[in-house]
């Protein structure tokens, strides 16, 4: 074979490899690129829902589909606003949401997004704690929100051998005794608002421009003491196990998954001053072509067995009352009480919900103004 | 000339060269480890048995293999990321390569502007493009989200970079390659086919590669312009409130182990039969002058 | 076939048809879809943006179309972000500079001194593994640069220091070595395709003539990679500007670069003020790319023969 029969053989194969590589690429890509679904008041079919991967098992999922016929087609949350921006384009083309309690009625009911409903009317809501059937920024005219689901405040953890003093609040964040030991979230937001309580402001997200310049001073002591931002808890995690940081804010759970990782027994606290927190729900898109599914869905994926499973597998409180006696049956008391699983009614109060406020775009001005180059 | 001995080996050589080779080769060693670094932890960090991969890891175990196959959005996911990548990575070769030709060669009005106007998708922080691609689609589209608006979003940022290191190519390209061609009677059509695309090959193979690169990993425009579908990059990243647990680093294992095989196969299959040319390095016949 | 030369320029041969309005077109119909995509998914988008970031948002996020320019305004009046836009060039400018030196340096060694084969098996590997989710990898720098990580480990075992260092990461040198490993790769394969049929023999000649190989390198090699040298470091310097996950996961908490301030509005909802900042970086960029044009040309470097 002359080198140029073999170039035109070898680029044969290659073309005819490209050919077959990129239908078959094209097959399941178009495969994959789910038809929305047929509406109407059909009681099986698909229907889209936008959440956290954490408000779902998958077996749990395939055993509701077999059982319903009822198939769920996940698409995954980023953020409060960024389903809130995404929703507002693509409206009928998700059916369920999942969002944060003061984004409910702040955003997504505020501009029509949602259909509220009445929780009583759904069965398995007797299962819930009497309490998270009533949260009143969630009640309107037409029903209610969002059905309820989880919910966690903002802790401090720290490491005893290194943080000594027993520490109650937000201020030991500031301690330039750790410089370079403290790990938050990356959510500035969030950040402003931690300082905002620690300087005693009720209302971290609506903050009046005096409070502002409180905050900033805060914000500058902490600087110096942040090791780094934690892109998910993952990170926080991590430092904790390696020992860089000797304190760091998240939600309930961290100490079990530093002692998972085989790092130090880590000791949590909600901050005296009181903390920012969240609780979610689902809520039921307006124009969804197959929200019809919705309501039978939640009868089936809200019920105690399967909560109670769901949180022995992420780790954070869930509203479900009937979830806590099937986890306490099966021996898992002390885990749900460290957990705060029934503490709901005592540290509620204590956190104050994120959400969109009138300040944020004060607060995020100056968090940009602090923590850029200085 | 005495015999098997290759002139260029006896062409006089700076007294440096030994040393430069060396000290080359001791730069690519270092540069492939660096390169490999992190990858051989997160290797290692798919047997870690904590859920928070941390260095030194916990006795090794395959426990995270096991979910990682029983997940079914996990695959999904990969599966999804592959195919866009590869038409992604087709899609933009094609259309950057062919729009490469024209900004050289075009004699366009004002090719540096139009060389800076195709610089600026790479300039712009992705996030911008992905709102305002949505806000596109669903607006004045009215088209439904789904993994054909992914691809046409992701080709906004992977075609600039096929036409700037395409065109980076043809800029020195010998024309009088082409023109000999023509001379042997060669007509346009035959001489691309044959004289400039072959040439040109390890520019478009490079941008290839790298909207591959960018495609696979890409998350911030996906993210907004993705239907009810997952991908990989959007599975990872939107673990923000409890975060990732190991069999990502399983997936990605699996991922990286598959594609080099992949593409050593390939390689020893396409190289079969291929006559070895005299190397620059290696004895070949030379028949007397 | 002796071609003409007219003005300076080479007139390409007959062969090509240069006359009439349907043949320029024919010529310039390539570029069709990519100027489609730009146009229709690029521009016309961003054109939507611009628009925005001139209007507000109000305290229920929804934008309001109150034509102002305090989102620009404000960029200018808060020293940070001018400083920190400034910090970001610096460090895109350190790292490209590293990444063209030692990309250079092995691009030169792959396409000179190993065969093609193995050379396009060399380019594989190396870029085999960034087709892996950024997160992980940098999830793994941290392992390795943190205190008590393997660089920490091999330092303190080969006693060089006495404790571990907390010198490598959550700082801007971690943010360095980061970016520089994010973008070698990028830097590599440009650099390889233009190095790759670059006629060695010239530097022998050259040598042959009197020139020291370094007179050789810098006034035969340099020259004629040049448009590789300027694409490779367009492909590093621009998107570091748009860099924010490395600068927050290992930049520390005074690490925040230029595109972690702009996403900070993004996060919340605050698009226009996003927009305008976002914006404002792709002017800054415009103007530079316009300043230094003279580099960017993109006649042909052969057309005069």
């Amino acid at each position: 074979m002359t080198v140029l029969d073999q170039t035109h053989s070898r680029r044969r194969f290659l073309q005819l490899t490209g050919a077959v590589g990129a239908t078959a690429a094209l097959g399941g890509v178009l495969q994959a690129c789910n038809v929305i679904g047929g509406g109407g008041a059909a009681t099986t079919g698909t229907f889209n829902w936008m959440t956290w991967s954490d408000h779902y098992i998958q077996s749990q999922l395939d055993k509701i589909a077999k059982d319903t016929n009822i198939n769920t087609a996940i698409s995954e949350l980023a953020g409060n606003a960024e389903g809130y921006a995404k929703l507002k384009e693509v409206k009928g083309q998700l059916d369920k949401i999942s969002g944060d309690a003061m984004w409910v009625p702040n955003a997504y009911a505020k501009d029509g997004l949602i259909e509220p409903f009445d929780i009583n009317e759904l069965k398995v809501s007797s299962q819930l704690y009497s309490f998270a059937r009533e949260f009143p920024y969630w009640q309107s005219s037409e029903g209610y929100m969002a059905y309820p689901f989880g919910w966690s405040p903002i802790m401090i953890y720290y490491d005893p051998a290194k943080v000594t003093g027993d520490p109650n609040d937000w201020q030991v964040l500031l301690d330039p005794k750790y410089k370079g030991r403290v790990v938050v979230e990356n959510q500035p937001e969030e950040i402003v608002a931690y300082m905002a309580r620690a300087a005693g402001f009720d209302k971290p997200y609506d903050l009046t421009d005096d409070q502002l310049t409180t905050v900033k001073g805060y914000l500058e002591k902490l600087k110096p003491n942040v090791l780094k931002f934690a892109q998910q808890a993952t990170d926080s995690v991590a430092a904790m196990i390696s020992g860089e940081a000797w304190l760091i804010t998240g939600n309930l759970g961290n100490e079990d998954r530093v002692k998972d990782g085989g790092g130090p027994e880590i000791k949590g606290y909600v901050p005296k001053e009181g903390t920012v927190g969240w609780h979610d729900g689902e809520m039921i898109v307006k124009e969804g072509v197959n929200k019809a599914l919705i309501k039978p869905f939640l009868e089936q994926s809200q019920q105690a067995e399967l909560i109670a499973e769901n949180f022995l597998a992420n780790g954070r409180p869930l509203f479900n009352e009937k979830a806590y006696q099937i986890l306490t049956d099966q021996g898992k008391k002390d885990q749900a009480d460290r957990y705060l699983y029934a503490k709901a009614p005592d540290v509620l109060p204590t956190m104050v919900l994120k959400g969109p406020g009138t300040s944020t775009d004060k607060s995020i001005q100056l968090f940009n103004e602090v923590f850029g180059t200085s | 000339m005495a015999k098997n001995v290759d002139p260029l080996e006896t062409m006089p050589v700076s007294r440096y060269a030994g040393l430069t080779r060396w000290g080359l080769r001791l730069i690519f060693a270092f540069l492939m480890l660096f390169l490999y670094l992190p990858i051989v932890f997160m290797v290692a960090f798919s047997f870690d048995a904590s859920q928070t991969p941390s260095f030194p890891i916990q006795g090794p175990t395959l426990h995270w293999y096991d979910v990682m196959i029983n997940n079914r959005q996990l695959l999904s996911a990969v599966g999804n990321t592959i195919s866009v990548s590869l038409i992604v990575a087709v899609l933009a070769t094609i259309i950057g390569t062919m729009a490469a030709f024209v900004l050289v060669r075009g004699r366009l009005r004002y090719p540096n502007g139009v060389r800076i106007a195709f610089t600026m998708p790479i300039m712009v922080p992705g996030v911008l493009i992905g709102i305002s691609l949505l806000i596109f689609f669903s607006r004045a589209v009215h088209a439904n989200l789904s993994l054909m608006t992914v691809i046409a979003g992701q080709l906004v940022v992977t075609v600039p970079f096929v036409v700037l290191i395409v065109a980076s190519r043809l800029q020195s390209f010998d024309r009088k390659l082409e023109w000999a061609a023509a001379d042997l009677g060669a007509s346009p059509r035959r001489t691309l086919r044959h004289v400039v695309l072959p040439l040109i090959a390890p520019a478009i193979l490079a941008g290839a590669l790298i909207c591959i690169t960018l495609s696979i990993d890409e998350f911030v425009i996906t993210w907004f312009t993705v239907g009810n579908q997952l991908t990989l990059p959007t599975y990872i990243y939107t673990k923000i409130k409890f975060g990732v647990t190991p069999e990502v680093n399983a997936v990605a294992t699996v991922m990286l182990v598959a594609t080099l095989l992949i593409f050593g196969i390939a390689s020893v299959v396409l190289g079969r039969g291929r006559r070895r040319l005299p190397g620059r390095r290696r004895r070949a016949a030379i028949p007397p002058a | 076939m002796t071609a003409e030369v007219v003005g300076g320029v080479d007139v390409a041969p007959p062969t090509v048809a240069s006359r009439g309005r349907t043949a320029r077109l024919r010529e310039l119909a390539p570029f069709l879809p990519a100027g489609l995509l730009l146009g229709v998914l690029f521009f016309v988008p961003l054109a939507v943006m611009f628009i925005f970031s001139l209007w507000t948002t109000n305290a229920n996020l929804d934008i309001v179309p109150t034509w102002n320019l305090d989102n620009y305004a404000q960029f200018f009046q808060t020293g940070a972000y001018v400083r920190t836009l400034a910090k970001t060039v610096a460090m895109g400018a350190a790292v490209t500079t590293i990444c063209l030196l030692f990309s250079l340096a092995v691009a030169y060694f792959l396409a000179r001194y190993i065969s093609r084969r193995w050379a396009r098996v060399a380019l594989l590997v190396i870029i085999v593994p960034f087709w892996s989710s950024y997160l992980l990898r940098v999830y793994s720098w941290q392992a390795i640069l943190g205190e008590k990580g393997a660089l920490n480990q091999v330092l303190l075992s080969l006693g060089l220091i006495s404790e571990p260092s907390r010198l490598f990461v959550y700082n801007d040198i971690g943010t360095f070595i980061v970016l520089t490993y994010v973008y070698l790769p990028f830097a590599i394969l440009v650099l390889y395709a233009s190095l790759e049929r670059f006629d060695y023999t010239q530097l022998t000649a050259a040598q042959d003539l009197g020139a020291s190989p370094s007179r050789a390198f810098r006034y035969i090699l340099l020259p004629q990679i040049r448009p590789g040298l300027i694409t490779a470091a367009i492909f590093v310097f621009i998107p570091i500007l748009g860099e924010f996950l490395t600068p927050s996961m290992v930049g520390g908490a005074s690490g925040l670069l230029i595109a972690n301030l702009i996403q900070t509005f993004f996060k919340n909802a605050l698009v226009p003020q996003g927009a305008a900042l976002g914006l404002l970086i792709v002017a800054f960029v415009t103007v530079l790319l316009i300043i230094f044009r003279k580099y960017l040309r993109v006649e042909d470097v052969y057309a005069r023969g």
